[in-house]
């Protein structure tokens, strides 16, 4: 982990990038006209995988074959998206600037390269920022494809697009009762807690909710999220889930960064969001990160305000999480912990 | 920095329209393209445009031919060949991503899609390769125009001419984002998106990895004589020396002068002279022997453009052509062959 990061982060102009995800028919193709049509006076530039399906003066409108590129660094579950890497490289040598870029990606696709290109590719990370992840759900129709049961080592893509997610559109509400509002949005929390939910019929959902909304931002991290730390025990039947840890106190530097480091080498296949804003001791400075499988980014935040209790609070979503053993591995790291020893 | 700042002895200067992304020289003609798409013939000795072409979405390089007669620009939707004679224009708007082209005996080598195809001058297909792993990232003749090396995920293959099929595959997991070839085709080098170089022994490939590079390498190439590969992938250029058995076992040199460098050549000739431009505007020329390996060398000397490099291409070896981020393009000479 570093946390050098600070001063850049402070004035961060870099260009935002929101990954839409979403089924077929959840209403992907109908956001994205709506954000190209919008009077909003940005520069949009959209990277998606079918040529034609829209096409607006002022926007760039670019086609991309999906690349799963393997990186050979070690780090199993790390791939990257080749297809991005070499079309955002060509978008950054322009003149012409884009104040927003969007990428689509089909109802198929796995998230986590996407994600994982914007760690990966230091040329891409010096000029882009991943802003957040934006799966669309469809409300008529999703609960089937979450209940829908894989073969051994096939994803379920409909939970690891909501896994991923940092907002979800939840669209078409008008075609489903409250009852069944309310069944799909106690699926979504059972598998990823503190995401955003945006209820929504024909996908209008004010642009400000879905994009440069900094989910990425570390500072930002938390910050909006009441419903982070939802206890989810009731929810061990599913196998993709949210925890949640709240605890009081400081943590030790060098065995949270042990843990922590441990935790995504060894489990960071399973593992595909964390995200948390810690207490080390000895730093009067919050210490916050956020990660994609075993990639995390990490640095020092705001400072802990004089009557402020001193708390870490962290989230996984993942396969298989067992919360007994992540609470028990982070209370070692407590430094109250040490007596103990 | 320690090395001096001189004015160069400016041949000419042109604007063009555009971000360039890439130049080349040959002859009496120099190419430009332009990022959202335009591409430039400029006349070597006066700068003036001679010819002028365009291709829809973008471009991503031009390669003139040796003889100076034809040029190739390659894009993000396809690719198109100017031809000097009477300025003719053929344009393939194949809708695949063509990164790279490669000139040998009159005929050129395009990357499309994940294809290779070869075409003659006039843009004729006379054959092209089976479908690789991913898209094609670098094409690149070895044995003089007989055999086509060609870059993608997993593999660098070898084709020979009329061979869809390839006759040598380089196997490596990962990314090849740019080829090198040795003049005496003995060494074939890929750039990574992993952070390191490939490098095969092309008869045996018997097969080398640098790495360690904090950043992915997208530029690397040989000098004239084989010796010496640059690469970029760090704020320092890295030289290998590749005399004798090769570079295993040994360190590089360390050329320091940018934080990120954007563009490289070698001056023509035996002298290990070479030019690199950083993001920041600054050229740097470099005599590699100085150095001694793992030392970190200091460029003979450096200047300025008005933006960032964007792409350098010697027009033999008196003649540094420079292309900013901002659409200026210069030619500057050097008066003497064997200075810097």
């Amino acid at each position: 982990m570093t946390d050098d990061t600070t001063a850049a982060e402070a004035t961060d102009d870099r260009v935002p990038v929101t990954v839409l995800t979403g089924f077929l028919g959840s209403g992907k193709t109908t956001l994205l006209n709506r954000i190209l049509t919008e009077q909003h006076g940005l520069r949009i530039a959209v990277i998606e995988n079918e040529y034609g399906e829209v096409g607006i003066d002022d926007a760039l409108v670019l086609d991309a074959e999906e690349e799963i590129f393997e990186m050979n660094n070690g780090c199993i579950c790390c791939t990257v998206r080749g297809d991005l890497i070499r079309i955002l490289g060509a978008l950054m040598r322009r003149r012409d600037k884009f104040d927003r870029i969007l990428i689509e990606t089909t109802g198929l696709a796995d998230p986590a390269p996407v994600a994982q290109t914007f760690f990966m590719d230091d040329e891409i990370a010096s000029e882009l920022r991943l802003d957040a992840i934006v799966t669309l759900v469809d409300a008529a129709h999703v609960l089937p494809h979450l209940d829908e049961v894989k073969p051994e080592g096939v994803e379920n893509e409909a939970v690891e697009q909501i896994a991923f997610a940092d907002r979800i559109v939840l669209n078409k509400t008008d075609l489903v009762d409250e009852a069944t509002i309310e069944q799909v949005v106690s699926r979504i929390r059972a598998i990823n807690t503190p995401v955003e939910i945006i209820p929504t019929a024909h996908a209008a959902v004010e642009l400000e909710r879905v994009l440069d909304v900094g989910a990425f931002d570390l500072d930002r991290v938390l910050a909006d999220d009441p419903k982070f730390l939802t206890d989810t025990d009731h929810q061990h039947d599913l196998s993709v889930t949210s925890v949640g840890l709240d605890v009081e106190g400081e943590v030790d530097g060098d065995r949270i960064n042990e843990w922590l480091g441990g935790l995504l080498r060894t489990r960071g296949a399973d593992i595909f969001r964390s995200k948390g804003i810690l207490a080390v001791a000895g730093s009067d400075q919050q210490y916050v990160f956020q990660g994609v499988h075993m990639l995390l980014l990490a640095e020092g935040g705001r400072e802990w305000r004089d009557a402020e209790t001193r708390r870490n609070r962290l989230v996984f979503i993942g396969r298989n999480l067992d919360r007994d053993e992540l609470e028990r591995g982070f209370a070692d790291c407590l430094m109250t912990a040490k007596v103990a020893v | 920095m320690n090395a001096t700042i001189t004015a160069t002895d400016s041949l000419w200067r042109q604007e063009v329209d555009d971000a360039p992304v890439s130049l080349s020289a040959a002859g009496d003609l120099v190419a430009i393209a332009g990022a959202a798409g335009p591409a430039w013939v400029l006349d070597l000795g006066t700068g003036e445009v001679v010819g002028e072409l365009a291709l829809d979405g973008g471009s991503l390089r031009a390669s003139l031919s040796p003889d100076a007669q034809h040029v190739a620009v390659t894009g993000p939707g396809g690719y198109a060949l100017w031809r000097r004679s009477d300025g003719r224009v053929v344009t393939a708007a194949t809708g695949l991503w063509s990164q790279a082209a490669a000139w040998a005996d009159g005929r050129v080598a395009v990357a499309s899609g994940r294809y290779a195809r070869v075409l003659d001058a006039d843009g004729n297909e006379l054959w092209a390769t089976e479908a690789a792993a991913s898209t094609v990232t670098d094409v690149k003749w070895l044995r003089g125009g007989r055999r086509l090396a060609v870059a993608a995920y997993g593999a660098v293959r070898c084709h020979e001419r009329h061979q869809a099929s390839p006759v040598a595959t380089y196997p490596y997991v990962g990314s090849h984002l740019a080829l090198a070839v040795s003049p005496n085709d003995r060494w074939i080098c890929s750039g990574n998106q992993d952070a390191s170089i490939h490098i095969w022994r092309s008869r045996d490939g018997d097969e080398l990895t640098m790495a360690g590079y904090p950043e992915k390498v997208s530029r690397l190439g040989f000098d004239d004589t084989g010796r010496w590969l640059a690469a970029d992938g760090a704020p320092d250029l890295t030289v290998w020396d590749f005399s004798g058995k090769g570079p295993n076992g040994t360190a590089p040199r360390l050329l320091n002068a940018h934080e990120t460098i954007t563009a490289l050549a070698w001056r023509p000739g035996t002298l290990g002279h070479l030019a690199s431009g950083g993001a920041d505007g600054t050229v740097a020329l470099w005599r590699v022997t100085n150095g001694r390996p793992e030392a970190r060398q200091r460029p003979v000397r450096t200047f300025e453009l008005s933006d960032g490099v964007a792409a350098l291409a010697w027009a033999g070896p008196q003649v540094l052509v420079t292309a900013a981020r901002d659409g200026s393009i210069e030619a500057h000479r050097l008066p003497d062959r064997n200075q810097l």
